[in-house]
């Protein structure tokens, strides 16, 4: 079988796995249910139905995070090569590197560690990571996190910068991403690790931007690598935030961006209208290879696509726990 | 030389079924892999998969019967005694073969390819079987097309 064509399997599978999304349909009904048992009954119609077995109307977290882990592992076991599977992963352990390193701050100052926080969604196990961090043998750290797991404690010491030190590891995060889709040579995986350095710069800027961080710190929180030049994004720093959209229109995020509601003057209702805008700007990316039946692209495709239903539905779970306005959820989800 | 003639025929014969065979063997797979991949999540569409990946597989049928008319036009087949074919008539047959051995090869591949994406498209939407069916059937056209060639040009060769 030619090179081309051996995605075919996969690809087909995951195509037919596509129809269990939880989708427009399913969402609108589980935002109308009166209360979070009533959406979680909704959500039992669906392929999440598995896990809620034993899980309590609390436990939605786990039963999201159940299905996500399940969907890695199947993808894993049929992709043709699995290092696209991982460098989807890879993420979730520099997310329990953060975790273990924060508990290790917080323990230090008299507080408890947060292992809740830790996920099993990555590729290295969060035992292997809390051992190797605790027991200071760092060259057991995968992803180069060796030589910046003892920068960050080291830093910790000195200065108690958070920032910087997330700044770090999301640093070498970019750096082994980039690296591994350089390796996997499919334009469509580097051009989507491209996607979402572009998304954390613009949401670091946003972040930055409400602390009226000076610019030179702004700085070195945006990474290398993205469809858009850091040049463009420090030009429009000092910018009010309405004008940021007119700049970037001409950019790959310029659509996306440009569906805002920038007439807000609210900075806090813009980050969160941009965060959206941003993982839907990560999902057009991908999107192109979706007529493609044989694109690799169309694995990583589907694990955001899945990431992105997850995080509907955590939304609309949070959101009937917590009794929010329907309409403020329904502005909130995600493009799947 | 006495031979070359009826050399040539058969030489023509087998790659008209060698590359339309070996093109549907491909096609059939490349659609069958894809079809493996939806049944695998959805059993159920075994149906309108197995449609979809036999149609590459009418050109290896073509090929065949192209190597037939071709064989049993200078009376190999049968038991008879054989026709005795000249060069340039056995080049001719040869000749006649090569539309169906080259389109079938490509149009196979091709329409295998085209399977693979209806068999994804109906993964999601079953409700277009009929388009699905359709879309691959088109590429089938040119291989019919050079059939009907090589049926025309064997026809008009006098032995």
């Amino acid at each position: 079988m030619a090179q081309s064509e051996r995605y075919g399997y996969a690809v087909s599978r995951l195509r037919a796995m596509e129809s269990r999304f939880v989708e427009a349909p399913i969402l609108q009904r589980m935002l109308e249910s009166e209360d979070l048992s009533g959406a979680l009954k909704v959500l039992g119609e669906t392929s999440y139905a598995q896990w809620m077995a034993d899980g309590g109307d609390g436990r939605f977290d786990q039963i999201v995070e159940a299905e996500l882990r399940f969907v890695l592992q199947e993808t894993h076991r049929f992709v043709p090569d699995v290092e696209l599977v991982d460098l989807y992963r890879i993420p979730y352990d520099f997310h329990n590197v953060k975790v273990i390193l924060k508990s290790a701050f917080r323990k230090a100052s008299g507080g408890s560690r947060r292992w809740e926080l830790l996920t099993p969604l990555g590729t290295v196990d969060s035992g292997d990571l809390i051992t190797a961090i605790e027991s200071e043998d760092y060259r057991m750290l995968p992803f180069g996190l060796g030589g910046v797991v003892p920068d960050c404690l080291a830093l910790w010491e000195q200065s108690g910068d958070l920032l910087e030190i997330e700044r770090r590891i999301d640093g070498q995060l970019f750096k082994t991403l980039r690296s591994l889709a350089a390796k996997s040579s499919h334009a469509g995986i580097v051009s989507w690790i491209a996607a979402r350095i572009d998304a954390e710069n613009v949401r670091n800027l946003g972040r930055l931007k409400r602390f009226n961080s000076d610019i030179a710190r702004v700085t070195s929180f945006l990474h290398k690598g993205g469809h858009i030049a850091i040049d463009q994004l420090l030009s429009i720093y000092s910018e009010p935030f309405e004008f940021w959209i007119r700049a970037l229109t001409f950019t790959d995020l310029g659509p996306t961006l440009g569906m805002l509601s920038s007439k807000d003057s609210d900075l806090e209702a813009i980050l969160v209208d941009m965060e959206r805008a941003l993982d839907d700007y990560i999902t057009s990316v991908i999107h192109r290879y979706r007529y493609d039946p044989f694109a690799p692209e169309n694995i990583l495709r589907y694990l955001w696509m899945k990431e992105m239903e997850t995080k509907n539905v955590r939304i609309v779970l949070v959101g009937k726990s917590n009794g929010a306005d329907r309409n403020l959820l329904r502005g909130l989800l995600r493009h799947v | 030389m006495e031979f070359l003639g009826i050399a040539l025929v058969i030489c023509g014969a087998a790659l008209a079924a060698g590359f339309a065979g070996v093109g549907s063997a491909i096609g059939v797979g490349i659609a069958g892999q894809c079809g493996a991949g939806v049944m695998t999540e959805d059993p159920g569409k075994f149906g309108l998969v197995l449609l979809l990946q036999a149609l590459p597989g009418t050109q290896g049928i073509y090929g065949l019967l192209i190597a037939f008319v071709a064989i049993l036009k200078v009376g190999l087949l049968g038991g008879g005694t054989s026709v005795d074919v000249g060069v340039f008539q056995g080049l001719g047959i040869l000749f006649a073969c090569l539309p169906t051995a080259i389109v079938g090869f490509i149009s196979a591949i091709a329409q295998g390819k085209t399977s693979a994406a209806c068999i994804q498209m109906i993964a999601k939407r079953p409700e277009e079987t009929g388009k699905a069916v359709i879309l691959p059937a088109m590429v089938e056209t040119y291989a019919v097309l050079a059939l009907l060639l090589s049926i025309i040009l064997l026809n008009g060769i006098q032995l």
